[in-house]
């Protein structure tokens, strides 16, 4: 019966994280006055964690693009509906490809960055040193990155998803000779802007959301060690992958 | 300045003050010495209200820092500032944007105006020149000089030294502790210096405050401390290893410990 308390311990450290966590959001959510006053706070973030995130999404997009092409046609052709190629491309990616694995690739490259950027700077007792200037460290640190991650986060997944159609319109039309025009021609007749496309956005953003959170909060209280910071960004990554894929589930049962 | 009555205050149990009773007087430079572990770091973070009192109360200019809201705490802060043992600088940040940050957060001063505070800052303690240089572009005297500096950005009452003499050269420490000095006299400030240096300190100070073991065990003026009896002040100003600085940190018994023997 010695693993009955163990179980006990890791629940009770598994609610005293989560209720952490809880605590946590309302200290950011005011950022966003600050993030309003001084918008140059939000623009250096989006930079640094949307823009620079912009080439491993244009690259991840086109492949996984080209990659649906092949399989879309090698299913399809089976029914002679390889005509509606493009529609199939353009279902998966706006509706789950595009948001899921952009949330997935974000939290790998910036969601790790922002956890041991700011697990570092606790460290190094520069959030410490904010303080004592009268500065809030979660408003001015935590929240220009937070929100910066729940703005870009949609607009790269948009990204995804039309370089996406671009990988697969070249696999189609370039090398498995399916009518270009009716690649477009289906995807635009199939597609529905609000339900498919908004729903891939509103996606996108919860995700966004979700990964901003989670990095943002094991950043805050990792450990003031090396050690504590790459467990930290481990946990941060582990944690917010796994909480995209749960939240996508729940969200496709509700919305679709 | 600062007043602390009745404070308790420990990590993971263990306690680190029970009922501390202390007061810093303002216009001083109060040096607070003491073997490491003692809590003298701890208690310049309870007195910026980085640290909460479990139990008694801090006060700055007679008001509670237990009794502010978090926003009333930050506005607090402004008029006090800190310098870190490990300086904190923002890496990313140059010279010039390390003195300017907190001005520029905490004020809506025209950029020009923000420029010439921050060349007064840097010029007082005559790193004007690095002004573009990054933080790992310096020497470690000249980092402590550059903190010193940002701390006294805010033109504060009061500012703390958390160990501004660890790890540099006689000359920089000679350098850090001048500055100490004729800065406290020449703004007008309170000064708290936290140190384990008993020569700088004791040069630097109006007074002294000799902790061990979480307590004050004296409080006087350097030549006073410097001729003091109490077996605890010679044992940390002779730097007698064999004293009330326990070697071993508490632990169950030995062989216990090596053969499992209950």
């Amino acid at each position: 019966m010695s693993w009955l308390p163990q179980i006990g311990r890791i629940s009770i450290a598994i609610v005293q994280h989560l209720g952490a966590a809880g605590k946590f959001l309302p200290n950011v959510l005011p950022g966003i006055v600050v993030v309003y006053k001084r918008p140059k706070l939000l623009i250096q973030q989006l930079y640094s964690l949307g823009v620079m995130t912009v080439l491993i999404v244009v690259v991840a997009g086109l492949f996984v693009g080209m990659m649906l092409g092949f399989q879309g046609y090698h299913t399809l052709v089976d029914f002679g509906a390889e005509s509606s190629l493009g529609l199939a491309v353009a279902l998966f990616l706006t509706k789950e490809l595009g948001p899921v694995l952009t949330a997935l690739l974000f939290a790998g490259r910036a969601g790790s960055a922002m956890t041991a950027e700011i697990g570092l700077m606790r460290m190094t007792q520069q959030l410490d040193a904010m303080k004592m200037m009268g500065v809030d460290p979660m408003i001015h640190i935590v929240a220009p990155r937070f929100f910066a991650v729940i703005f870009a986060m949609p607009l790269l997944a948009a990204l995804f998803s039309v370089v996406g159609l671009g990988g697969g319109y070249i696999v189609a039309a370039g090398l498995l000779n399916v009518d270009p025009g009716s690649y477009w021609a289906a995807m635009q007749m199939g597609v529905d802007v609000y339900e498919d496309v908004w729903g891939g956005i509103l996606k996108s953003v919860v995700f966004g959301f979700v990964v901003s959170w989670i990095s943002a909060f094991e950043g805050y209280y990792a450990l003031p060690s090396a050690n504590g910071i790459s467990t930290a960004t481990t946990r941060a990554v582990v944690t917010a992958s796994l909480s995209v894929l749960g939240f996508d589930y729940l969200l496709t049962a509700i919305m679709f | 300045m600062v007043r602390v009555t009745d404070l308790s205050f420990g990590y993971h149990g263990r306690a680190v003050y029970r009922g501390l009773d202390l007061q810093i007087a303002r216009g001083d430079v109060t040096a607070i010495m003491g073997p490491s572990g003692c809590g003298k770091s701890t208690l310049l973070a309870l007195m910026g209200g980085l640290l909460m009192a479990q139990s008694g109360n801090v006060y700055f200019d007679e008001m509670d820092l237990g009794d502010r809201s978090k926003r009333q705490l930050y506005h607090l802060r402004k008029r006090m500032g800190m310098m870190f043992q490990n300086n904190a600088l923002f890496n990313d940040l140059d010279v010039f944007e390390n003195v300017a940050f907190p001005v520029r957060q905490n004020t809506n001063l025209p950029e020009k105006l923000i420029r010439s505070l921050v060349l007064i800052k840097l010029h007082m303690v005559g790193l004007r020149g690095t002004a573009r240089l990054m933080p790992k572009e310096l020497s470690g005297g000249m980092a402590r000089r550059v903190a010193l500096a940002r701390a006294l950005a805010l033109d504060p009452q009061l500012v703390m030294y958390d160990e501004p003499f660890t790890g540099l050269d006689p000359i920089s420490k000679d350098i850090v502790a001048k500055l100490i000095r004729e800065l406290n006299d020449a703004l007008g400030m309170t000064s708290i210096v936290v140190t384990q240096d008993v020569t700088e300190g004791m040069l630097v100070a109006d007074r002294v405050i000799i902790f061990s073991n979480g307590s004050v065990v004296d409080d006087g003026r350097p030549e006073d401390i410097s001729g003091s009896e109490k077996w605890q002040v010679r044992e940390f100003l002779d730097g007698k290893s064999e004293g009330a600085v326990e070697f071993h940190y508490p632990a169950k018994d030995y062989l216990e410990d090596l053969f499992g023997i209950d």
